[in-house]
């Protein structure tokens, strides 16, 4: 066995190809995040509508990934590391494709709030949630381009500020009285940090998905010190 | 081994000369045999002449299961499989050093009658090979050169049992006279298991038994595979790893490995539980062969 060479060369090309989609939607996911956070702490209606538009985007891209993962499924049959590939492709799919659909949940939070009194202390924590959710998304890619689970185990931790200030978001809305445009507008941003406490999650699972692929093993990311938390990501 | 299947089977049935003394075979269910094992290789090596075709094969098979060999052509896998009934004895070249065990007896041992082992361990080979006789005859006969000794009724009630445990009674049960030939090629490898089943085997051998039919026939010798798991143990060489993934418990990966001086000789790489192997296999060489990453 000195000499590999791949004699099942185009079910891999095609693999490969899927999988580039796949990411490509994560890659997309990240940049929505940023901008749906942008537009609901800022008012911004068209950046909010360009959130939306971008998510048509991605969900065609996983409609195009399931129809092509199940005709590469039924015609190869795969086993060893490429069926755990096929697996975890076909669940990164559903992940990022609900990822897309959180950022515009907060995308259309931002349409209905347009014009509603704010309270700029919850705007600064939503835009720290999403400053730590987004290194989420680019640590989880990285480690899943490398397979690098040790570079994935970080992701738990990282999620820990996230549940935090998710988990204080609460005592905020609270806070902020008995105006009712300013409580329904709070209320709002509570859906948007929960939201983003979900995107934390989904990058935690893929994480958790690069750990399978590489060792083998499913093992749920186990974050340390939280126990009790609101860690609900079987949501 | 396509072409002179039938006449290795004819002398497995029992006209090759027996010059050793009749040894006793342990029976499977003796108590103080450990029955979790049915057929265990020791160190086995099997050369052909100089050649070392498979080296230091290391395996124990369990009762009531399915085992799968799989591997690349060359890779010894029907070779360790012909060793495990003393079939390889029939090639004058070949030659099986090591042990192999069934229940804990060496099957190579001085005085072991090698007919015995292959009535007691049965083969069912790649392509159909029903003797030129009736259906029933098929069973009948089969038995009776195995040493069958019952009477008419027992014979005939031995010959539905055999069909009926092949899943092939219902299709023949109304033409028992007619040619096995003009069976179809699946429900021809049904007859050669039910031959198979008749003389009361404990273990069957199965090398390649779908490779010649197609996808439906395929199915239901699995699926008879299945059923008979309940009352056999089976051992199967197979080039179809969703086969193999399919119907096993557990698979044993073979590969080639050239020696220093450009010999090609097949070795054991894994074995594991089947389910295992086909999704997180621990060696390298078994992922690359079971991906397609194979040179």
């Amino acid at each position: 066995m000195t000499d590999t060479r791949d004699t099942n060369i185009h079910f891999h090309q095609e693999l490969d190809e899927l999988e580039r989609k796949v990411l490509s939607m994560v890659d997309r996911a990240e940049q929505m995040v940023e901008m749906a956070v942008q537009a609901v702490t800022t008012d911004d209606i068209g950046l909010a509508g360009r959130v939306i538009e971008l998510d048509d985007g991605i969900d065609a891209t996983y409609n195009e990934v399931h129809q092509g993962w199940t005709s590469l499924m039924a015609r190869n049959q795969p086993l060893g590391s490429d069926l755990r590939r096929m697996t975890s492709l076909i669940q990164l799919n559903v992940t990022f494709e609900r990822m897309g659909d959180q950022c515009v949940n907060i995308a259309k939070i931002a349409q209905f709030n347009e014009g509603l009194p704010r309270v700029e202390r919850i705007c600064e924590q939503i835009r720290e949630m999403g400053d730590l959710v987004r290194p989420m998304i680019r640590t989880a890619i990285e480690a899943y381009v490398r397979g690098d689970v040790d570079e994935a185990r970080l992701l738990p931790a990282m999620d820990q500020p996230v549940d935090r200030l998710n988990a204080n978001m609460y005592k905020e809305t609270v806070a902020v009285g008995g105006n009712p445009q300013l409580l329904e507008w709070a209320t709002k941003m509570l859906m948007v940090s929960r939201a983003l406490e979900r995107v934390g999650d989904q990058a935690v699972d893929f994480g958790e998905q690069t750990a399978y692929l590489i060792t083998g093993e499913r093992a749920e990311f186990v974050e340390e010190g939280m126990a009790g938390s609101t860690d609900d990501r079987n949501d | 081994m396509t072409n002179d299947t039938s006449t290795d089977e004819t002398v497995a049935a029992g006209k090759e000369e027996t010059t050793a003394p009749m040894a006793q075979l342990p029976t499977p269910n003796e108590p103080h045999h450990d029955t979790s094992t049915v057929i265990e290789t020791k160190s086995m090596n099997v050369y052909y002449g100089d050649f070392l075709a498979v080296a230091d094969v290391d395996l124990d098979f369990a009762k009531n299961q399915i085992s799968a060999l799989i591997g690349p052509s060359g890779c010894g896998k029907s070779t360790v499989l012909r060793s495990l009934n003393r079939m390889n004895d029939l090639i004058p070249s070949a030659r099986t050093t090591g042990e192999v065990h069934y229940h804990g007896e060496n099957i190579y041992a001085e005085g072991i009658d090698p007919v015995r082992v292959r009535r007691t361990i049965g083969m069912v080979f790649q392509k159909p090979n029903p003797f030129p006789k009736s259906i029933h005859d098929n069973i009948a006969w089969g038995a009776k050169v195995n040493g069958y000794k019952g009477n008419k009724v027992e014979m005939e009630q031995l010959v539905q049992e055999a069909l009926e445990g092949a899943a092939l009674w219902d299709e023949v049960k109304d033409k028992l006279n007619d040619s096995g030939y003009s069976l179809s090629g699946g429900q021809q490898q049904r007859l050669c298991i039910a031959r198979a089943i008749a003389t009361k085997p404990d273990v069957i051998l199965m090398d390649e038994p779908c490779s010649a039919l197609d996808p439906i026939a395929t199915l239901r010798i699995e699926e008879l595979m299945l059923e008979l798991k309940e009352d056999y143990s089976i051992i199967i060489v197979t080039h179809n790893m969703q086969q193999a993934a399919r119907v096993s418990d557990k698979t044993a990966f073979f590969n080639v490995k050239l020696d220093d001086a450009g010999m090609r000789t097949g070795r054991l790489v894994e074995y594991s539980p089947t389910e295992q192997l086909f999704t997180s296999p621990k060696e390298k060489d078994t992922e690359d062969y079971i991906t397609g990453r194979f040179g």
